[in-house]
């Protein structure tokens, strides 16, 4: 199973203001709230949390059919950064998701998988032939029903982004 | 406050944040906020917070998860309102 998340900086600029008073802590977590305030770049560590948050919910609401708002309960740990590509891992509850994120200058790209092996199996497709929802969750199909691989869209401004595994 | 009221006041503030107006124009209180009025959900927060700035209440972690469509909002609001 995969989750991915883009996020438009400009647009985020433009309609989010996360130094609104009680936005913080219904968000990210006090050790989250902490990464930001030491960060270098907070409103890009404030992106870079929530992709990564919404990327691991996408997958967990796959996984348990949850739907629900509670980015809280989805923590972010071990934030590691290898050639411009930031790994770390979003827990909730008993379950964890492992988390590859790209910060651009204009964007910012979370996919979240189950098993870091994942991570190099997954494609982009190009646009949204051959998928379909099923209970408002994609998944591509190739020529049958049989082979159906599941899909994760982020649409975000100016960005779209669909992977497959 | 009846339906009706709080359901004008939720419009006045979800308005700010709807990406779909046909669905805003024909709210009812099965509409979803995300699939529906296709609210970002990074402004889902936004929403939150302009809800307790409106009726003055505090929407606690436990609420808030389930603060998905207007049916579930205008509970909310009203177990909030009645425990002041």
């Amino acid at each position: 199973m995969i989750g991915n998340d883009i996020v438009d900086l400009a647009l985020a600029e433009k309609e989010s203001n996360w130094k609104r008073k009680g936005f913080m802590n219904k968000i990210f977590t006090q050790n989250e709230q902490l990464l930001i305030s030491i960060a270098e770049n907070p409103t890009i560590m404030v992106w870079n949390l929530w992709s990564r948050k919404e990327a691991a919910y996408k997958i967990h609401n796959r996984k348990t059919q949850i739907r629900g708002y509670f980015p809280l309960q989805l923590e972010c740990f071990d934030l590691d950064c290898i050639n411009e590509i930031t790994f770390g891992k979003v827990v909730i509850k008993d379950f964890v998701y492992y988390t590859k994120t790209e910060i651009k200058s204009e964007f910012i790209h979370t996919i979240a998988v189950e098993n870091t092996q994942h991570f190099d199996s997954i494609s982009i497709l190009d646009n949204r032939k051959n998928i379909r929802k099923k209970n408002g969750i994609p998944e591509y199909f190739e020529n049958n029903i049989l082979s159906k691989k599941p899909v994760s869209i982020s649409h975000h401004g100016r960005f779209e982004q669909i992977i497959t595994l | 406050m009846d339906k009706k009221e709080t359901i004008e006041k939720l419009k006045n503030i979800v308005k700010p944040y709807i990406k779909n107006q046909e669905a805003f124009e024909n709210i009812t209180e099965k509409t979803d906020f995300i699939a529906d009025l296709q609210i970002n959900s990074a402004n889902l927060v936004d929403v939150i917070l302009d809800i307790e700035e409106e009726f003055d209440i505090i929407i606690d972690n436990q609420s808030m998860e389930r603060m998905l469509d207007i049916k579930s909002a205008m509970e909310i609001i009203e177990i909030k309102l009645s425990e002041k």
